[in-house]
């Protein structure tokens, strides 16, 4: 329960950071979407259960500020969540580039789906995917920056609040 | 064995079991819940519009007199244009009362202008929205219009204690019946395609057949007044290209919407007198 609530705390600052930067590139139309920050760390380091629980609540938290059905990046984060899970074993997780390469293939398959299930809406789908791409490759390049410093935050968050006995080894 | 390859795949059999648990959930817990995470980082929104309120007063401050004088006297002039209107349109409307009564005509809604901050925009490929910094503290309502100076902003779509969300015009989820300013034939509007570093889009249906327009001839799109909450006569965008639609019986066209829809800051809600 403590992993879960430290980790998302943390999952909290990183939402109001990615909000403030969308918010200043609103005038751009740039728009930056890092939703595998919110999973790949708590997949790789902790436990299914303390994982998959920060998962979901930054899922929720993503859900609440969005326009879309209930549940839409909750469920989609819990999938990205449980096939990262599931390979952990078999990746160098310690390594920070590992770490960070499988975020931005998470992310990549994260902004896809999502992107399938929104341009439903769009009346010209066709016309709408110029500046998907676009957005997606701003997205990585942010998130290959910033992806280093919030795992090195969110396991610092974790030695802060005594946590670290309860990671998986 | 069996326990290993259960062990393997215990993460999909919790998967499968969170996805049926939510599937189960209540309607009404959904949007409890929803509501509840909102309203948790609705503080965590308006302290940084502040935090950037403060940044931009200490900016101001660096600048000098002389630009501040310049900036009254500049200030008075359009207060004193702005007077000439409103003494323009009291009279206007004060005629419009005489005829409505005069012919019996249904009045138009009356709205009390409220002046709201903008404290998150949200610009997404997939949608567009701002948060204001006012909610049911101020009295505003679901559905309620939202302008500023170049026209239509959008409408308020979810109300909350100190804060609303804002869906854009230029948002997909969006519709207006609007019509080219001097015509009278009501077509229907559409938010949607929103390039990068380029203006906002929209696109418009049902055009009728004599109707022109093109790049170096835009024609401006007001709402219409009809079947929804706004106004008639606000501006929504110019319709830059018109072609012949599949169908063959009307039109269908582009609608550039003003820039800076990016860049709001301040916005006015036109909030109801008489809420439906």
């Amino acid at each position: 329960m403590r992993l879960s609530l430290v980790t998302a705390l943390t999952l909290l600052l990183l939402w109001t950071l990615v909000a403030q930067v969308n918010h200043a590139l609103a005038e751009l139309r740039v728009y930056l979407f890092v939703g595998s920050l919110f999973v790949i760390f708590a997949a790789l380091k902790l436990p299914l259960r303390s994982g998959l629980g920060a998962s979901l609540l930054s899922g929720l938290l993503c859900d609440a500020n969005s326009p879309v059905d209930f549940g839409t990046h909750t469920l989609l984060f819990a999938a990205a969540h449980t096939v990262v899970f599931h390979l952990r074993d078999r990746l160098p997780r310690d390594d920070t580039i590992a770490r960070l390469i499988v975020a931005l293939l998470t992310n990549l398959a994260l902004f896809l789906v999502f992107s399938f299930i929104q341009i439903a809406r769009s009346p010209a789908p066709a016309a709408a995917w110029p500046r998907l791409i676009a957005d997606l490759v701003c997205s990585q390049i942010f998130l290959a920056l910033i992806a280093p410093w919030v795992f090195a935050l969110q396991h610092r968050a974790l030695v802060l609040t005594g946590t670290t006995r309860e990671l998986t080894p | 064995m069996p326990f290993r390859r259960f062990a393997t795949h215990h993460p999909f059999a919790t998967l499968g079991f969170v996805v049926v648990a939510w599937l189960f959930v209540p309607v009404g817990l959904k949007s409890f819940t929803r509501a509840s995470f909102f309203e948790l980082t609705a503080p965590v929104t308006v302290a940084a519009d502040y935090a950037r309120g403060l940044q931009e007063y200490w900016s101001l401050r660096l600048h000098s007199n002389h630009e501040l004088i310049v900036a009254g006297r500049d200030l008075a002039r359009i207060n004193a244009s702005y007077e000439f209107a409103v003494q323009q349109n009291a009279e206007l409307q004060a005629g419009l009362e005489r005829l409505e009564s005069l012919l019996r005509l249904p009045t138009y809604n009356n709205y009390r202008l409220e002046h709201a901050r903008v404290a998150r925009r949200d610009f997404s490929g997939w949608w567009q929205r701002i948060v204001l910094r006012k909610g049911k503290n101020f009295g505003l309502t679901s559905g309620s219009p939202v302008v500023f100076s170049g026209g239509v902003v959008g409408r308020v779509t979810e109300v909350y204690a100190t804060t609303a969300v804002v869906e854009l015009i230029s948002s997909p989820n969006v519709r207006l019946a609007g019509i080219v300013e001097g015509a009278n034939h009501v077509m229907s509007y559409q938010g949607g395609i929103n390039p990068t570093f380029g203006p906002p889009m929209g696109i418009v249906e049902l055009v009728p057949l004599d109707t022109f327009a093109s790049a170096s001839s835009p024609k401006r799109l007001v709402t219409s007044g009809f079947g929804g909450v706004f106004p008639p006569g606000l501006t929504i965008g110019s319709v830059t290209k018109v072609e012949l639609s599949t169908d063959g019986l009307f039109k269908t066209g582009e609608v550039k919407l003003d820039e800076r829809l990016g860049s709001l800051t301040e916005v006015t809600v036109l909030v109801p007198l008489t809420p439906e």
